[in-house]
């Protein structure tokens, strides 16, 4: 049943003429006013589809909201408030992405809400990470140490993407980094939040950020690199 | 290397650029003067992901990789982070065991029950 809402509401949007053809389907015209029957139809669709979200996608966004706050407690109500949007926005979802995409789009809000709601508590005292400057790796004058350089990777993007090895990597790597440059690089590099709205969240400068995600990038890129690209699993050996 | 300066691009580097001859030396020495050091130029190329960078900058960054192709692979894994970091809430509940509490789960199908009547 779901699946007919969803199809039809991209079918509204997608071509008008096949809207027409079908305005004949009670629910592929918006403009026609819902009736009792229509109400509870789409009041029992929306009620089995939310019951279905929790079991197909609650454990996806509540290991995401984990892996973000860190606190049980915490991720459960991100969760809780992800869902109880997506019930009250469920109308505006035309089925334009997957139903998994779209949850964790609005995940992502509101872990983004969360860490707004923090903001001022949030200090920076990553000091020896970020003064680190990884200067083995570069040669006195400033160059790269040519034998200790990025190695050429040769990712297998569509296939790497679904091993479920490369993103434990990744996690592991992730949670080598300091607490607040994690926060600061997943909310820029996963939750894709402009990096003047990242400042103001966190009230911290320009230069500040751009010293924290260039840290994150590095020491992400050296733990990648070491821990799948250059293992058999990676494919450059 | 005391007494001579530090060859960015010798012989035998898999770069564009790397002394193969007279030309090439004079080029290599040219670009490694008038560019950033790597050192100096992964900064730039990890703050270029956030925001646009002057031209002249964007030519600068081009001269390097001619000489310096670890910067070049360096800019081209930001990008591959970048793609690949943001799939990662997708895929978030394969990193982990961690159960996802049933008590809290019917909870929450509780609320949604409650909020759709």
């Amino acid at each position: 049943m779901l699946a007919v809402v969803s199809t039809c509401h991209v079918a509204n949007r997608a071509s008008n003429k096949r809207a027409v053809n079908e305005s004949d389907s009670f629910l592929s015209d918006p403009a026609r006013p819902r009736g009792d029957h229509d109400t509870a139809m789409s009041t029992l669709n929306i009620r089995a589809a939310s019951s279905r979200w929790v079991d197909d996608h609650g454990e996806c966004l509540y290991r995401y909201a984990l892996v973000r706050v860190r606190k049980p407690e915490v991720a459960e109500d991100l969760v809780q408030e992800t869902l109880l949007a997506a019930v009250r926005g469920y109308e505006k979802f035309g089925g334009r992405s997957s139903e998994r995409s779209w949850l964790v789009g609005i995940l992502k809000n509101k872990i983004v809400d969360h860490f707004r709601k923090l903001g001022r508590e949030t200090s920076f005292t990553d000091m020896e990470f970020l003064s680190d400057e990884f200067s083995e790796k570069f040669v006195s004058v400033g160059f790269w140490n040519h034998d200790l350089g990025p190695h050429e990777w040769r990712p297998e993007p569509d296939e790497v993407m679904h091993r479920v090895e490369f993103w434990q990597v990744m996690r592991d790597c992730l949670s080598k980094l300091p607490e607040k440059v994690r926060d600061v690089f997943t909310m820029r590099e996963m939750d894709g939040v402009p990096s003047k709205e990242i400042c103001a969240i966190l009230s911290i400068t320009d230069s500040n950020l751009w010293v924290m995600l260039h840290r994150a990038r590095m020491a992400l890129r050296e733990c990648l690199e070491m821990n799948w690209f250059d293992t058999p699993a990676g494919g450059t050996v | 290397m005391p007494g001579e300066p530090y060859n960015p691009s010798p012989i035998g580097n898999p770069s564009v650029l790397a002394r193969r001859n007279w030309w090439q030396t004079m080029f290599v020495k040219f670009i490694g003067k008038h560019t950033p050091k790597c050192h100096e130029m992964v900064r730039i190329l990890s703050q270029s992901m956030d925001e646009p960078m002057p031209l002249m900058t964007r030519i600068k960054k081009r001269l390097h990789f001619l000489i310096c192709c670890w910067c070049q692979r360096y800019e081209e894994q930001l990008h591959y982070i970048h793609e690949t970091a943001r799939q990662f809430p997708e895929h978030a509940g394969e990193v982990s065991n961690v159960p996802f509490p049933p008590d809290v789960k019917e909870r929450i199908k509780q609320k949604l029950a409650d909020q759709i009547r």
